[in-house]
């Protein structure tokens, strides 16, 4: 019979069964007078909660002891990291701690299990460095920047630390070697810039012009080239300067950031008090750039004047910056005859004949759509006033006649 | 005799070095360049018989509204975003002016090597000079100091009273923190819907 349940083995089906209290009808279905919430029942648990349970604080009073504590706790260690290999956390206390009992050879392979583990972890790497310059051990320390630094060349952190430990030791060359290596990678802006402050904190002027040379060559942007150019000013060396920035403008004439570049040159043509090449600057600037993005250099254009030019030049200046706007808005709507009108004041306030008839010319090209009366209105006064000026203004009467007969033709 | 007397004489041209501002290294000093605009500013304000703390009167329209821009400063970076490339380079620029500069150690270690200048591929890689152990020290000052300040990295955050009780323990709150952090925005509205006892027919 026994048998016959293969699956209970030696045990009978009595044995097995479980015997359950026979479930009693619920009597009362009302709410219980005193209701509790959830959160009554956390605080209560809260407050019941009794402390935690330590272990008592020992001394270690002889070596015997000591050596037990250090294969306890070597034991605990060992088997977190069996248990967990990747949390990094756990090997850099196992570590630490080995490091504080002065065990430094035991730490040294505890390290090199953990970048076994994972070698592409910089606070891995800066870790085992710290360790081992802050015990003293330098070549220890400069073996273990070179593999960082080889193994993860574009993590910049470990080339500052590296480079920083060579110079406070006092290594200068061998900072510059490294600083060498580095740029070798061509990192960024900043690993650029901090080799530089690094020669010129030896104030090693010709040096660091080297360094900026490859440095604009490397990242061939406006701002780098503008450092280079400040650079020489500072050192006082006015003929570089200009010959870096009339560099920069040939090779980025049409870069998206021109116009900085462009305002840069201005201001240190200005400080050299030299207004004409200014001048000659600014506006090649504006012939360059696009209208769009020249608001600003147009601003600087005009304080420029202001400051420099005489009264032709101002005024040239800000007319050419209103000219732009309504060249914009009659491009935009060419049927707008109050921007045309107000082109036309700005070109007859100016006086110059040529272009203001050549307004007016465009202006009338633009023929009302439709042949409704308010159209035409506004149209008929643009030829009025083309006639008045050519009589009142230009005092020829010779185009008055022609345009009255055109007119009157239409 | 004439020994003190050499050593008085040495002392009085390092005390005069001392008292004069040092030679100009590159271009103006820093600290030059703001005394003159200080005095320069100073004239200004006598000239209108304003004092030193109303010299923000002379600012035009356009520097001063360039300075309440200086003033909004940018979103500080949290959250791992604090290691990021600029910061670190900031924070290496810091540690720079820990060096301290000995020109004269300095010449003296150009005469001595002959390879100073070195490329990157050069022989002398391995081969360090002997190094001071005041060096050392320094280094080893300096590095402890730099944990000292990692130490007092992260703020403790207030503790707020009023809150509601959602845990037991220190640890099941801390976990209660955790969670929340990252799935709070996602079950907000069931736990809106679990507060008011009903969920919402929307």
């Amino acid at each position: 019979m026994a048998e016959s349940d293969p699956t209970l083995g030696y045990l009978t089906r009595k044995d097995t069964e479980v015997k359950l209290p026979r479930p009693t009808r619920v009597k009362n279905k009302t709410p219980a007078p005193i209701q509790i919430t959830a959160e009554q029942i956390l605080r209560e648990a809260r407050e019941r909660q009794e402390a935690e349970i330590r272990p008592p604080k020992q001394k270690i009073t002889d070596s015997t002891e000591l050596a037990d504590y250090r294969l306890r706790k070597r034991k605990e260690y060992e088997d977190l990291i069996r248990r967990v290999r990747w949390n990094i956390g756990v090997w850099v206390k196992y570590a630490q701690w080995e490091e504080s009992q002065k065990d430094f050879n035991r730490a040294r392979s505890v390290w090199e299990r953990a970048l076994e583990v994972d070698y592409r972890n910089h606070t891995l790497w800066l870790k085992y460095a710290e360790m081992e310059m802050k015990n003293k051990f330098i070549n220890h320390a400069r073996n273990v920047w070179d593999r960082a630094v080889s193994l993860l060349p574009r993590i910049d952190q470990l080339w500052y630390k590296y480079i920083h430990m060579e110079e406070m030791l006092g290594n200068i060359a061998g900072a510059r070697q490294i600083f060498e290596r580095w740029m070798s990678w061509t990192p960024d802006q900043q690993g650029w810039l901090s080799y530089i402050k690094f020669e010129l904190r030896y104030n090693e002027i010709d040096r660091a012009r080297g360094i900026y040379e490859r440095f604009v060559l490397c990242h061939p942007r406006v701002s780098a080239w503008i450092k280079f150019a400040k650079f020489e000013m500072k050192n006082g060396e006015v003929a570089r300067a200009r010959a870096v920035y009339e560099q920069a403008v040939q090779k980025l004439a049409d870069d998206e950031e021109a116009e900085i570049l462009f305002v840069a040159f201005a201001e240190f043509e200005e400080r050299c008090k030299e207004t004409e090449r200014a001048r000659c600057i600014y506006k090649f600037a504006l012939d360059h750039i696009p209208k769009g993005r020249a608001e600003d250099l147009y601003r600087k254009f005009v304080a420029f004047e202001k400051q420099y030019g005489d009264r032709e030049g101002i005024e040239d200046a800000i007319v050419g910056k209103r000219r732009f706007q309504y060249e914009d808005e009659v491009r935009k709507n060419p049927l707008n005859y109050d921007s045309w009108f107000d082109y036309i004041r700005l070109e007859e306030s100016v006086g110059n004949k040529a272009r203001t008839r050549e307004v007016y010319e465009r202006a009338i090209a633009n023929v009302p759509p439709a042949e409704e009366k308010r159209y035409w209105q506004r149209y008929i006064y643009l030829w009025i006033n083309y006639a008045l000026y050519e009589e009142l203004d230009a005092q020829d009467m010779e185009r008055t006649r022609d345009v009255y007969r055109y007119v009157s033709f239409h | 005799m004439n020994e003190a007397r050499k050593a008085n004489q040495t002392a009085m041209v390092a005390e005069k070095k001392k008292m004069e501002a040092p030679a100009e290294s590159r271009g103006i000093s820093k600290q030059k360049w703001l005394e003159e605009r200080k005095k320069k500013v100073g004239k200004i304000l006598d000239a209108n018989g304003l004092d030193m703390s109303k010299a923000y009167m002379l600012d035009t329209q356009d520097a001063a509204e360039s300075k309440y821009k200086k003033w909004e400063k940018d979103p500080a970076p949290y959250g791992w975003d604090v290691f990021n490339p600029k910061t670190l380079y900031n924070a290496y620029k810091k540690r720079t002016k820990n060096i301290d500069v000995d020109l004269d150690e300095y010449n003296k270690l150009k005469e001595a090597d002959p390879e100073f200048y070195r490329e990157a591929s050069s022989l002398q890689y391995g081969k360090a000079p002997k190094v001071s152990e005041d060096r050392i020290e320094k280094m080893v000052k300096e590095l402890n100091n730099r944990e000292e300040k990692r130490k007092s990295f992260s703020r403790r955050r207030k503790f707020h009273e009023e809150k509601d009780i959602d845990s037991i323990n220190d640890r099941n709150e801390h976990f209660n923190k955790k969670i929340e952090r990252a799935f709070g925005k996602y079950t907000l509205e069931i736990k809106n819907n679990l507060e008011r006892g009903t969920a919402l027919p929307d």
